[in-house]
């Protein structure tokens, strides 16, 4: 979406465009950006809808199928403005696992819900990550939340963004809301935090 | 604003969601219905008070007609002659109608241009902001003088003043998407035209009703002054002739029936924006 700086990504051997080009990058912002004017179903729909000259054509089964997978079957006929924050969310994943991509982007897709909804989110993501198991990029600003879903924790610095840290976790899976309470994940995030903060140069006062 | 389903708790889903949207529907059936009482009745109340006022004074000062008519006098001219009204009102509506559709189709076609390309932008826009400071009044009669005495001049200037606003709404909506929901459509290679179809243009609807009820009352005022200047048809020419008769009660009911005109077109706006907007903000005022 975003021309790189300098080197080059391949993706088991593709280039990103190669990958968009078969439809095998899914993709959820920020907030939910559903398209107002189509119902929960319509939405997880529109990946089929686009690009049609690629082989992953419309399947409407598919998509119900997936709005099942995210618990919004009931709402299938619902439009965004008819859902709560967190339904919203699940529809924009049900509209980025529709097409199965092999690659998950997420760009903080949490951090527009509330603390409660959030930390539910999470254990509710593992398990539709268990489904296909794609590789996830998972932007996060938020520690408990990168331990509890990776498998690898790269921490940024701020500006310039450098990677500070590259964390293994080995927390077992499947991971439930207990992971939390176990000193093992406490360590972890422990070690995010370290790695944060030296990230931050001493000498620069808040402001 | 908010609707319960909102403040439901996700965990369960859909349980009391039928009951909770059959008396959200009722209720706001009968919060209509308060608004159709509250904001019809007062506004009738004053217009009917007004209208009095108006008869008694003109009846008890004698004022005489060719100065003002009293509203019975012109709703008896307005009546007594009103297949007369009826045609050249609906010459006027016709060519405003026409001219709207046309200034709009051709607004809407240099906004889709323009919002893709930033070189057209600069080459084009200036020309439409020339066109929109241009007084139309000051045109009206080169139009005449090119497209003759029919009714195409005056679709013409309707058309040159419903241009500009739909034109820069559209530009505006077009170029106003959701960032999230662009990467989304880049993510998966989507087209050009897909993006156009599915994102852009259903996007753009919210402004283009603005534009719209701006630029339709705006085409009638564009086919009467085309009236004005040429023809004996329509609105414009009944008013023009009326005039120079000192004919008050023509020119009143003539004025009458324009309102009509304008309120009906509104109106009409108004109800086919909620329709196809149910999704907006704009739509959930109440």
């Amino acid at each position: 979406m975003t021309d790189a700086t300098s080197g080059s990504i391949s993706l088991s051997g593709d280039t990103p465009q190669q990958l968009q080009r078969r439809k095998g990058i899914g993709f959820v912002s920020q907030d939910a950006a559903l398209l107002p004017w189509r119902t929960a179903l319509e939405n997880v729909r529109l990946p089929f809808q686009l690009n049609t000259n690629s082989a992953k054509s419309e399947s409407l089964t598919t998509a119900e199928q997936t709005l099942n997978a995210v618990g919004l079957a009931e709402f299938a006929g619902y439009y965004p403005h008819q859902l709560s924050g967190g339904m919203r969310q699940r529809v924009a994943f049900a509209r980025a696992l529709a097409i199965s991509p092999g690659l998950l982007l997420m760009d903080e897709p949490l951090s527009a819900l509330d603390e409660m909804t959030r930390e539910e989110m999470r254990y509710e993501l593992l398990q539709l990550w268990e489904r296909q198991r794609p590789t996830v990029i998972f932007v996060t600003h938020s520690i408990p939340e990168a331990v509890v879903l990776s498998d690898r924790v790269v921490v940024l610095s701020p500006r310039p963004g450098e990677i500070v840290d590259d964390i293994v976790v080995n927390l077992p899976r499947p991971r439930l809301q207990e992971v939390e309470r176990s000193d093992q994940f406490l360590e972890y995030t422990y070690r995010v935090k370290d790695a944060l903060s030296s990230g931050i140069p001493a000498a620069t006062p808040i402001a | 604003m908010e609707s319960p389903l909102q403040r439901q708790s996700p965990e369960a889903p859909g349980k009391d969601a039928a009951p909770n949207q059959s008396s959200t529907a009722r209720q706001s059936l009968f919060a209509a219905r308060a608004i159709t009482v509250g904001y019809i009745v007062p506004p009738g109340i004053a217009l009917a008070l007004a209208i009095g006022i108006w008869e008694a004074w003109v009846r008890a000062a004698s004022i005489p007609v060719y100065i003002v008519p009293a509203p019975s006098v012109v709703i008896a001219r307005l009546t007594g002659d009103f297949g007369f009204f009826a045609l050249h009102g609906g010459i006027t509506l016709a060519e405003a109608l026409a001219g709207f559709a046309l200034g709009a189709a051709v607004a809407f076609t240099g906004a889709t241009l323009m919002a893709h390309s930033r070189f057209l932008e600069r080459t084009l826009f200036p020309i439409a902001i020339l066109v929109k400071v241009t007084p139309i009044v000051a045109v009206a009669p080169l139009f005449v003088i090119w497209f003759g005495f029919g009714s195409l001049p005056k679709v013409f200037i309707a058309s040159l003043i419903t241009f500009f606003p739909v034109l820069v709404n559209a530009m505006v909506g077009l170029r106003a998407v959701n960032p999230g929901a662009l990467d989304f459509f880049r993510s998966l290679h989507a087209s050009r035209t897909e993006t156009y179809l599915k994102l852009r243009l259903p996007g753009s609807l919210p402004y283009l009703f603005a534009a719209f009820r701006i630029s339709i009352p705006l085409s009638v005022i564009g086919a009467v002054v085309g009236e004005w200047f040429s023809g004996d048809r329509g609105l414009g020419s009944v008013i023009i002739v009326a005039h120079s008769n000192l004919d008050m009660p023509t020119l009143f009911s003539a004025i009458l029936v324009l309102a009509f005109i304008g309120i009906t077109l509104t109106v009409i706006t108004t109800y086919v924006e909620r329709k196809m907007l149910f999704w907006h903000d704009s739509t959930m005022a109440f």
